[in-house]
């Protein structure tokens, strides 16, 4: 159980050095509210329309896409720890992997090719 | 000790799921999940599990729910919802279904063959993993390849159709 | 130390959890929400057996249904904006058109 307290501190002072200073801007800052200080803050300037816009689809994309080729990363952390291992009885463990990336890299070059990754369009 | 964080990780994880389904608000719900899957990732670190309970926060919490609050917000639903009606139609159905559920999984668990067994060896390694993954479980993990191409692909196409 | 059957209550409530949310919740991310939740919960039980018998496989499967769930979000959630671009909508009652 103990290496595993160090990660539980670090936890427990990141919120609560969220927490605390949430509630001690509560209690410290001086509060004299006008109409023009409850306006969201946009750089001076007064907002315009509603801030709960629709994101473009180009996020989803990109986000998306992330997901997918994190998972292959997820794949590939344990196979670098055994590499060595397993190499030693032959090429094996690494044709496979590179099979494995090779379907993944035909997906990269249809989303590519797709203009997926095109900022403009 | 142990038993003090199971608590806290099991009752976490649970009130979070319960806050999930009765959460008006998607965005709310879906951070309630991301709770909950980090509750679990604490009890996966208790079963000896620690780099599926890293999978479970680097995949699931960070990548999975981001992308479901990133598509609540691309389709702006949490505005939608609030001007429904709430309509709990299904909810004797919804009781007597998850009772049901439940008594039936307490049946099939109960007959487990090793409830008062002791846990067995101690933590996994990443080595262990790798080891079994890259030699007896290689025809799934190809397959996975195959799996993860037909959703770049099918997902794509999709997002690209219509916008 | 914990016996197997307090984490098999804990995923046996999660996955129960997801069920009764599927039949209370309209809108279909939270039902797809509610569907992680129900792959979590046999994740549970799954790395508690293997824990406990033990065989390390419960882990691996873990990974594949991990896999699978990704592919799955990504599929699902770009059908749903598909579905929204149609529809304008994302409710599950109103999207009955094989029905009839």
């Amino acid at each position: 159980m103990s290496p595993w307290v160090p990660l539980l501190v670090m936890m427990l002072i990141g919120l609560g050095f969220g927490v605390v200073n949430i509630i001690a801007s509560n209690f410290l800052g001086p509060r004299h509210p006008t109409a023009k200080k409850n306006m969201p803050y946009e750089c001076g300037i007064e907002p315009i329309g509603n801030a709960r816009i629709r994101f473009s689809v180009k996020f989803y994309v990109i986000t998306m896409l992330f997901i997918l080729f994190d998972m292959e990363a997820v794949f590939v952390y344990p196979w670098a720890v055994v590499y060595k291992q397993l190499a030693r009885s032959g090429l094996f463990v690494f044709m496979e992997m590179a099979l494995y990336l090779a379907i993944i890299f035909a997906g990269f070059v249809y989303v590519w090719k797709k203009g997926a990754l095109n900022w403009e369009d | 000790m142990t038993t003090v964080f199971f608590l806290i990780f099991a009752l976490t994880a649970i009130g979070a799921a319960v806050a999930m389904i009765f959460q008006r608000n998607p965005v709310y719900s879906c951070l309630c999940l991301v709770l909950a899957f980090f509750a679990l990732a604490g009890l996966y670190v208790l079963l000896g599990a620690p780099f599926i309970a890293a999978i479970q926060i680097i995949v699931y919490a960070g990548a999975i729910m981001v992308l479901f609050l990133f598509v609540i917000m691309l389709l702006n639903l949490s505005a939608e919802e609030r001007e429904r009606p709430k309509r709990p139609r299904f909810l004797p159905f919804a009781v007597a279904v998850g009772g049901l559920l439940l008594l039936e999984l307490a049946l099939v668990f109960r007959r487990a063959p090793l409830l008062g067994m002791p846990a067995g060896q101690s933590e996994t390694s990443v080595e262990e993993i790798g080891l079994k993954l890259f030699t007896d479980y290689i025809y799934p993990f190809e397959l996975s390849s195959v799996l993860i191409l037909a959703a770049i692909i099918g997902a794509v196409m999709l997002a690209k159709r219509k916008i | 130390m914990i016996p197997l059957s307090w984490y098999l209550v804990v995923s046996a409530v999660l996955f129960t959890i997801g069920v009764v949310g599927i039949f209370f919740r309209r809108d279909l991310i939270t039902l797809f929400m509610c569907i992680e939740l129900q792959l979590n919960g046999v994740n549970l039980a799954l790395i508690a057996f293997s824990r406990y018998l033990p065989d390390i496989s419960g882990q691996i499967i873990v990974f594949f249904v991990i896999t699978v769930a990704a592919a799955e979000a990504a599929v699902g959630l770009a059908i749903m904006i598909a579905l929204f671009h149609h529809k304008e909508h994302l409710d599950s009652e109103r999207v009955n058109l094989m029905q009839g």
